[in-house]
């Protein structure tokens, strides 16, 4: 009898036939919608539209904004939080993160409306601060996104380099400066990018929490619901790119160092 | 690992690929419609708005006059049942649903097939200017027959609107079979907001309700209200009301779209943006339950479930219509010649399908399951008045009656008195009102016509300029911070690299 068996190439082929269909051809056919007008005729017309127009580059503005105060707003809560969790005493450190972690598996619509209960308690109306909810609902939705990656770069970081540092004399906080924070820089980078890409197109938070101004998701949606499918196409190739800039931005950051990627769930 | 690596083996695992990618592929080819046992059944592929008619499951009974009526089984399935015990032949109603005019629309045009939709009376008008529609059969209009229940009784206020609006010379009235109707209007919180500031357009930028307003999230409601709040003046004019050519002066004013226009309700709904609680698409209703705002822009259906749904929170609301106009919708069947492709049997089930939903009982129980009012007003058929009668009339020791006639719309004579209901006076302005506003209401009504391909992507193009964030708002200061930001984060990095170097 003969038997079967795969090798790793062999192996990785259901994954590349998902990928070709469902992750390149689609990239084909929004490059194609994105560079051709109505009567499907090649045209930079789209690209030129987004980058002239005042309104569709406040969009682009506005949501940057908004993906960075999130990320702050994430990094600033989830690195305490992390560092905390990391050098607890506790024995088992991950049921400590799971408590963390546990109620962000709740449907996030679900939260998000419960949010949206307790805003209007504090705020009593909540349609004066529509950035500030943005920010709140976001920085609530992505955190457990920071505190992961960043967690499991400090928990596996040598605990003997921090002991030398302060053999050499320096105290808690110069320690906890020129080497913890340096050692966990990767896990802050993959934290952001998990954190900023997503909040400058997650629309649904701020539709839930009542902002009423666009951001590029909604803005994406609004050209395809008015069967302007090649000005949107041409919205989320723009994202694309700045994703992939982003993306080698931070890479350039984190390839500096040695224990990179301490990214995942 | 890779050692392992060995071309005899690979042949199976070639085939496993294959089998794989041409399963896949099979599986976007459209699906072949003929099985053997489906040969002589007609299946009906239909598509309406969500949660749009009876799914059956009533604990109450209407207990009418002639007859009770409850929706036991989903009436899809009813009409499957009914279809053949009448024609004798079998059909299978493939239903689905859509959330909005244009998700359909794009759905069409991405291929899916449909034999009769439900549309607003502006994407019918869309589809008909492109020559996408099957019109309506001459029998369909035969009074004679009796299972032709649509003809017999759709209201003659409504057929007459049906045959006076027209796409290219045509009367709406052959394409389109009407579903349910409705008008905008605003409701409100009586505590907070008076009748008569409700009664305006221009509540949506009363600086009174700063925040505590809320608006459609859509381009054609948002338009209508803001041109209505612009011309509000020329509008409740003596001179404008008094004009022997009323009607037809309202609803050229009403689809206004000129340049001009388009500009002036720009800044307008900026100025609404400024002052609205949210451009909502479903949460206005829970909002104005719960108490979060005072007034909602709102379709007289989800009006009526509303001012419903708060009475059950002991809160009671009103529903009140814009003094300058308000824009009657309709929602009805059409069909779609790319569905019918001329099948004579297909058209039959689908003209079917119509007439059966138009029976009286069956107008019942949808208008009952949905809250919206249907177009059909019964003909000789009493039952559809005597719900209306069932829903709003009096108790017998109620003392504050109001006659609320409504035979403008059940039998075209507005002073007919087989169709007055004695109301409790409260319910002048709340659901009696939305369900079937009075006649003196709805003829400030204006249809808001299918605007052509132009003017809509201007009109598409004014929404985004209202929602997006124009880059010349952002104040100086954010500029100078972004500036520095980036700045200092290119000295960091460029110092960085030159330590790494040395």
């Amino acid at each position: 009898m003969r038997r079967y068996s795969f090798s790793r190439k062999q192996l990785a082929i259901p994954y590349a036939v998902y990928l070709l269909c469902f992750v390149v051809a689609p990239l084909f056919v929004l490059m194609f919608y994105a560079f051709t007008n109505a009567s499907g005729q090649f045209t930079f017309k789209n690209l030129t539209m987004f980058f002239t127009d005042p309104n569709t580059l406040g969009t682009l503005f506005y949501s940057l904004g908004i993906a960075f105060v999130t990320t702050l707003c994430c990094l600033l809560l989830a690195y305490p939080t992390a560092y905390i969790l990391a050098h607890s005493q506790l024995k088992n450190k991950s049921v400590m993160l799971m408590v963390f972690i546990m109620p962000m598996w709740i449907n996030f619509s679900l939260r998000i409306t419960a949010l949206k209960e307790i805003l209007s308690l504090l705020e009593g109306n909540l349609a004066y601060h529509p950035f500030l909810n943005a920010i709140i609902g976001m920085t609530y939705d992505f955190l457990p996104f920071m505190i992961l990656p960043i967690y499991n770069t400090i928990v596996k970081l040598d605990p003997s380099l921090a002991e030398a540092s302060r053999d050499l004399g320096a105290n808690e906080f110069q320690s906890f400066l020129k080497i913890t924070l340096p050692l966990s820089l990767p896990g802050i980078i993959s934290g952001v990018a998990m954190v900023f890409l997503p909040a400058m197109t997650n629309y649904v938070v701020l539709d839930m929490l009542y902002n009423s101004t666009y951001i590029m998701g909604s803005l994406i949606g609004s050209y395809f619901a008015a069967y302007n499918w090649h000005g949107g196409s041409m919205i989320a190739l723009i994202l694309l790119a700045i994703i992939c800039i982003f993306t080698i931005f931070t890479n350039g950051f984190g390839s500096q160092d040695e224990n990179r990627g301490g990214v995942l769930l | 690992m890779r050692k392992g690596y060995d071309h005899h083996r690979f042949q199976p695992v070639k085939s496993l690929a294959l089998l794989l990618i041409m399963s896949i592929i099979l599986s976007f080819c459209p699906k072949m419609t003929t099985s053997a046992a489906g040969k002589d059944k007609i299946i009906l592929r239909v598509s309406n708005w969500e949660e749009y008619i009876d799914e059956g499951d009533w604990d109450e009974v209407i207990d009418l006059d002639s007859g009770d009526i409850i929706g036991k089984n989903n009436i899809v399935n009813d009409f499957e049942e009914w279809y053949y015990d009448t024609y004798g032949r079998e059909v299978e109603v493939a239903y689905s649903a859509f959330g909005s005019n244009e998700e359909f629309y794009n759905m069409y045009t991405l291929g899916n097939k449909y034999d009769l939709v439900c549309p607003s009376e502006y994407m019918m008008m869309k589809l008909a200017m492109e020559d996408q529609l099957q019109p309506l059969s001459r029998s369909f209009f035969d009074k004679n027959d009796p299972n032709n229940y649509y003809i017999k009784g759709v209201s003659p206020y409504i057929q007459d609107i049906f045959e006076r609006s027209t796409i290219d010379g045509e009367p709406w009235s052959d394409y389109f079979a009407g579903y349910m109707w409705g008008i905008t209007g605003i409701v409100y919180n009586p505590e907070y907001v008076t009748e008569e500031e409700a009664s305006s357009w221009s509540i949506l930028t009363n600086p009174r309700f700063k925040r505590q307003v809320t608006i459609k999230d859509s381009v054609r409601e948002a338009y209508f209200a803001a041109v209505g709040a612009i011309k509000s003046d020329l509008l409740t004019s003596e001179a404008f009301l008094n004009d022997p050519h009323y009607k037809e002066n309202l609803e050229r004013e009403m689809n206004d779209a000129s340049d001009e226009t388009i500009k002036a309700v720009q800044d307008y709904l900026q100025k609404v943006k400024d002052n609205t609680y949210s451009f909502e698409s479903d949460a206005g209703k829970a909002d104005m339950i719960t108490g979060k705002v005072v007034a909602n822009y709102q379709w007289s259906g989800d009006g009526v479930y509303t001012l419903d749904q708060a009475e059950e929170d002991d809160l009671y609301l009103s529903f009140a219509v814009p003094k300058e106009s308000t824009n009657i919708y309709f929602d009805g069947w059409c069909m779609l010649k790319s569905g019918i492709q001329n099948d004579p049997a297909k058209q039959h089930a689908a003209e079917a399908f119509i007439n059966f939903m138009s029976r009286p009982d069956n107008v019942i129980r949808n208008m009952y399951y949905i809250g919206f009012t249907s177009c059909i007003s019964g003909g000789d058929d009493p039952r559809i008045f005597e719900y209306a009668d069932w829903c709003f009339s009096a108790e017998e020791d109620e003392e504050d009656v109001t006659e609320y006639p409504l035979g403008y719309f059940f039998s075209g004579d507005p002073d007919d008195e087989d169709y007055v209901i004695s109301a409790p006076t409260d319910q002048v302005n709340r659901q009696l009102f939305s369900q079937y506003p009075d006649e003196k209401t709805i003829s400030r009504s204006s249809i808001m016509v299918y605007f052509d391909k132009e003017t809509t992507e201007k009109l598409n193009q004014m929404w985004i300029n209202v929602r997006c964030y124009n880059i010349r708002k952002i104040p100086l200061w954010i500029w100078i911070l972004t500036g520095l930001g980036i700045a200092g984060c290119a000295i960091w990095y460029l110092r960085k690299k030159m330590k790494k170097d040395y």
